[in-house]
């Protein structure tokens, strides 16, 4: 008899290949790991917008007209899949939707997708050379999503697989900062 | 004893009317003598003295003396007695005083022992409270000494956080608007390069 662990399982996984499946060609599969992101962030942001999505005491209808109403611009593929994830009232498994999501797509390009932040868009010979890193670091072809945040000031911030390097200004001011907060100064005692 | 009183009054009464009988006989005879004759004393009175003397020397040597003496021997009794109590008495008192002297001194060095006492418990009460109060003082002030110490600190710290807070938004600021792409792209090809594998366990 299936747990229900295994039943959320088999549901991730249901969700993540008809997304997969409806992506089309190499890059529309990358791209729309992408997009899933970009929707997983916006989710993840509101507590608020979750707790509503996943509310079973709102009208299923209700809800996935508030999806369509917070994720308009979405691809259809993926829209479709949000719609019947929320009318399911299964838009928490979400982010392990994109998880699988990013696994399957990344055996089928046999590469890995790294989330490449910057200050300023990357040009090709410094993408060049952060793919080349990153190739030798996974042994994979390498797939960037480029993010151009100018909050983090300049560095580089890379992601993949829930790992994470963080050479961004900001995080070095920080630890700037905390250093100087909790240095000794050495005077008077 | 009243019986024999009444034997000696009786004699005693007889003798004495005879002495007294005897000088109106002598003062008849005086009367007729002179000269050296009156010195002489006559027989007529003379016997009769002396058998009066006699008489009564009998009687106070049969009757008077014995009782008498028997006064005296029992008067001399009870002074001895007056005496030896008197002298057990004044022992006694002695004695007593003695005691009371020994009690008196016994009650001074009482006394002396307890002003000692008390002085010596005065003392040490004093020196406790003095130490208790020292210490409790001391650790008023430690307390205060520490409680500015952490007011001190956390001044510091606030004035630490905000310092390094204010320095590293100019500073984020600054390089935020001074860096040109080109030097923004340098500095992420540094990073790139010293940056450890993203693969890595």
């Amino acid at each position: 008899m299936p747990t229900d662990r295994n039943v959320k399982k088999q549901e991730i996984a249901v969700y993540a290949q008809t997304l997969i499946d409806n992506a089309g060609s190499d890059d529309e599969v990358f791209d729309l790991s992408g997009e899933i992101a970009e929707v997983v962030k916006a989710a993840l942001a509101s507590s608020q917008l979750r707790t509503s999505l996943a509310d079973t005491s709102i009208a299923a209808d209700d809800r996935v007209k508030i999806c369509d109403a917070i994720f308009a611009g979405t691809g259809t593929s993926l829209m479709a899949v949000l719609e019947v994830m929320t009318e399911r009232g299964d838009i928490d498994l979400l982010p392990r939707v994109a998880e699988a999501y990013d696994d399957m797509a990344e055996r089928r390009l046999a590469a890995t997708f790294v989330t490449v932040t910057t200050a300023v868009s990357l040009d090709d010979k410094l993408r060049e050379k952060v793919s080349n890193k990153l190739a030798s670091d996974f042994g994979t072809d390498i797939r960037l999503r480029e993010i151009v945040d100018p909050s983090i000031i300049g560095g580089i911030i890379m992601s993949a697989h829930g790992k994470r390097i963080d050479a961004s200004i900001t995080s070095q001011l920080e630890n700037a900062r905390a250093v100087l907060s909790t240095t000794s100064t050495g005077g008077e005692r | 004893m009243n019986r024999v009183a009444g034997k000696i009054g009786s004699v005693s009464l007889l003798a004495t009317s005879t002495l007294f009988t005897v000088p109106g006989l002598a003062f008849a005879e005086e009367a007729e003598k002179s000269g050296v004759d009156l010195l002489i004393p006559s027989m007529a009175e003379f016997i009769p003295m002396v058998i009066a003397f006699i008489i009564m020397w009998v009687i106070l040597a049969k009757f008077g003396y014995p009782m008498i003496e028997g006064m005296l021997d029992k008067r001399a009794k009870k002074i001895k007695d007056d005496l030896d109590a008197a002298e057990q008495a004044k022992i006694e008192g002695q004695r007593l005083l003695e005691e009371y002297r020994a009690q008196m001194e016994d009650a001074k060095k009482q006394a002396s022992d307890i002003i000692a006492d008390a002085k010596k418990t005065g003392e040490t009460v004093r020196a406790d409270l003095t130490t208790q109060a020292q210490a409790e003082s001391e650790k008023m002030i430690e307390k205060a000494r520490s409680a500015i110490e952490a007011e001190k600190k956390a001044a510091v710290a606030d004035l630490q956080s905000s310092v390094a807070d204010i320095s590293v938004s100019v500073a984020g600021k600054v390089i935020g608007q001074d860096l040109s792409d080109d030097e923004h792209r340098r500095i992420i090809e540094k990073y790139v390069e010293q940056a450890g594998s993203l693969n890595a366990d």
